[in-house]
């Protein structure tokens, strides 16, 4: 049961991250200089999806509370900083792509399109450091929580946090790559193209700190599967490049999705049983199941969720079908 | 500092600002259904024309309902760890199921919704906006369960220090809940079609075109805050039974009162277990309030022949009185969240072990930048609002037809 309820709440943030990934890519590529009519269609290339992609980590988070609710408490609290980056950015971000086409005038958009560019940066930077603050664990005092920040800060989680800001903007550039008009399409692919050896490069630092840290090395517990799980990040990676350069851009931006996704199940299955991995004294880490809410509370989400999931994915697709394809002169423009 | 003191400034702030977007929303979008309805009905122009203008208004001011939502979901384990620790298997589930059953799904319906214009078949369109209203009333619902459970803790047992789930029925017939719940929507019908009438109000004084148009939303915002707001009164005072009896400690004194402060004072220690004289304030004047509303009633015969417009000074009254449901519901939610302490989970948990141990320096950091950044949001998305009610109905950007961009200005304009 615990098990089940691990496994959704990692699908929900996975998805968190790959669509929200998008989003926030293409804020990033707000940053590039583009005439306001290119941000504008980018930012309405995302349009219609966008605040069905932020719903997901909302339901993450609603998914921990209920499920995991000492883990929320420990979590959030223990990785204070990382979570008020990404926080903040979540908001910027919202904000910003909501409400920029509210003023008519030019400077006044320009200026929403930077609170979106630093609101991506922060985001993508943010979830980045939770991410590698649960891979090098936390010092947990005797009663059980996590106090102080300090321990946050290691090169480890800043190369993490640039690993996630460098996939993000490759997600974006792919997805921009996808959706624009054909015209547009060779421009942003290539960027996308360019962008993927920085990631790598990124990736590359990330692992080499990763294993040089006691902290990592401590709370990794089955090595094999994270070796693996990270082969296969840098191989979806490669295919995004390769596919990027045949134009199969839908089989680029599946690769890029899968890369957002499987830092996730990496971290996951790399730390199982545990989740929050106490630097301080083994003993002391707080596992899934000792995490998980109480079983009467379990199955009651669990019989609401059985018949809802269907729905929720449902209507995500409806929306993703609705508004396929690219866009052209003829799609609705709002944000 | 203390960073007791710190977070809950932080949550109140947080939460009043949430509440203060999250009213309009519920009000504005019953509305919204009822014209969008009509215009499929009667397939009349003025109705799309009427969705339109209010639609924008309620997108814009939809922005800031999120944006605070999130950072409260997100406070609760930022600050408030003790709470997901020891009260988390109950408190929780209602949170989650909200997250799930409404907030997902109204997002995903409302993005469909304002890029569906002149894509969806227009049954499909109008079909979005009853999910994005049923699952936002869905939405307050759970989020007063919630609520009502920090008031009234039930349906739990306590084992090893920590509360679990026994009985889920038993959260839903809560005693404070069904009442507070019938209050908030009345709040936020109230709020939104006191909203409607006065934006209508200032273009009827102003004389600016669409007369008709602004004459049939002064006419549907005024209604539905008339029959609202007995509601409101209604749902109000029905509450002082079921508060008197469970949280004798919130709005007064008496037997009750002692006999539970004692029965605290044996099982906790001794310590001050009456709320802050804030609450008690925040009702006075928000029952003040509440009957200067209730009066408002009396400029619905005007209606009659058109006579509140032409006498013109009712117009200035309801476009006077706007401030007077935002500084209602803010009192309000005083009251029953201050009247609370100095319990989270009334004689459950205390406040103070609620708090995460978080350095006050940290604490204080993430006040400040958030109060700043969603204060100024705030009152940018307030800014946008009211130009875009002043702009008027002829050419809103929510539903436009595609066409280029015919949007931008080259130079800026103040408009």
């Amino acid at each position: 049961m615990e098990l089940a309820w691990y496994a959704l709440l990692g699908l929900f943030f996975a998805t968190y991250l790959v669509l929200g990934g998008y989003d926030y890519g293409v804020g990033l590529l707000l940053a590039r200089g583009a005439t306001p009519e290119a941000r504008r269609a980018a930012l309405n290339a995302v349009g219609p999806f966008f605040l069905g992609n932020e719903v997901w980590l909302v339901a993450a988070v609603g998914i921990l509370f209920g499920a995991f609710p000492t883990l929320e408490g420990e979590l959030l609290s223990g990785l204070y900083p990382a979570v008020l980056g990404a926080l903040a950015g979540v908001v910027l971000v919202t904000a910003g792509v909501q409400l920029r086409s509210r003023p008519r005038a030019g400077s006044a958009r320009a200026g929403w399109d930077r609170v979106i560019v630093s609101g991506s940066v922060l985001a993508a930077l943010g979830w980045g450091a939770v991410l590698g603050g649960l891979l090098q664990g936390v010092p947990p005092t005797a009663d059980g929580h996590v106090a102080g920040a300090g321990h946050l800060f290691t090169p480890f989680v800043a190369a993490v946090a640039l690993a996630t800001l460098a996939l993000i903007a490759v997600q974006g550039a792919t997805f921009l790559t996808l959706r624009l008009p054909a015209t547009h399409a060779p421009a942003v692919a290539r960027l996308a193209r360019g962008l993927v050896p920085a990631a790598l490069i990124a990736l590359a630092a990330a692992t080499v700190l990763g294993l040089l840290s006691d902290r990592v090395r401590a709370a990794v517990a089955r090595p094999t599967v994270a070796v693996l799980l990270l082969s296969a990040l840098v191989a979806a990676l490669l295919v995004a490049r390769a596919a990027l350069g045949r134009g199969r851009a839908g089989v680029a931006f599946a690769a890029t999705s899968a890369a957002l996704a499987l830092p996730v199940a990496l971290i996951g299955a790399a730390l199982w049983p545990r989740i929050l991995v106490s630097t301080v004294d083994p003993a002391a880490s707080l596992t899934v199941a000792d995490a998980a809410a109480s079983g009467p509370t379990l199955s009651l989400l669990g019989w609401l969720a059985l018949p809802l999931l269907p729905a929720l994915l449902g209507f995500q697709a409806m929306c993703w079908w609705v508004f396929r394809g690219r866009t052209d002169g003829r799609a609705p423009v709002y944000w | 500092m203390d960073p007791l003191l710190l977070a809950r400034l932080q949550f109140a702030t947080t939460t009043s600002i949430h509440f203060l977007f999250v009213v309009v929303t519920l009000g504005l979008v019953t509305l919204l259904v009822a014209l969008q309805t009509a215009g499929f009905i009667t397939g009349k122009p003025v109705y799309e024309r009427l969705t339109r203008f209010w639609g924008q208004l309620y997108v814009i001011n939809y922005v800031l309902g999120i944006a605070t939502g999130i950072v409260m979901e997100f406070q609760f384990g930022l600050n408030w760890s003790g709470l997901s620790r020891y009260v988390g298997n109950v408190f929780g589930a209602p949170l989650a199921i909200e997250t799930l059953v409404a907030f997902f799904l109204e997002s995903t319906f409302l993005g469909m919704w304002i890029f569906g214009w002149h894509r969806l078949r227009r049954g499909v369109h109008l079909a979005l906006l009853w999910g994005v209203a049923l699952t936002a009333y869905a939405s307050a619902f759970w989020i007063m369960v919630a609520n009502a459970w920090l008031q009234h803790p039930v349906g739990y047992e306590v084992r090893d220090g920590v509360a679990h789930l026994t009985d889920f029925g038993a959260l839903l017939t809560n005693p404070t809940l069904t009442f507070a719940f019938g209050h908030v929507v009345s709040a936020s019908l109230v709020t939104g079609g006191m909203l409607m009438a006065a934006v209508s109000a200032w273009h009827l004084i102003r004389r600016t075109p669409d007369f008709a148009l602004f004459r049939k939303s002064l006419r549907l915002g005024l209604l539905t805050f008339a029959v609202a707001v007995v509601f409101l009164i209604g749902f109000g005072f029905a509450q002082f039974g079921p508060v008197g009896e469970l949280q004798p400690t919130k709005f007064g004194g008496g037997a009750d009162r002692d006999a539970l402060i004692a029965e605290w004072t044996a099982k906790f220690g001794p310590g001050d277990y009456t709320p802050p004289t804030l609450s008690n304030v925040g009702l006075g004047f928000m029952i003040l309030i509440g009957m200067a509303l209730f009066f408002g009633i009396l400029v619905v015969p005007l209606l009659w022949r058109d006579w509140i417009i032409r006498l013109k000074f009712p117009l200035w009254l309801i476009l006077l009185a706007v401030p007077l449901p935002f500084v209602a519901v803010i009192l309000g939610w005083i009251a029953r969240e201050v009247g609370r302490q100095p319990w989270v989970a009334y004689g459950l948990l205390p406040t103070g072990q609620a708090v995460s141990p978080v350095s006050p320096g940290l604490m204080l950091t993430s006040l400040i930048g958030f109060t700043l950044l969603l204060g100024t949001l705030a009152v940018t998305n307030w800014v946008l609002l009211a130009r875009h009610a002043a702009r008027g109905a002829h050419d809103p950007a929510l539903g436009r037809p595609p066409a280029p961009d015919t949007d931008t200005h080259p130079h800026p304009v103040f408009a």
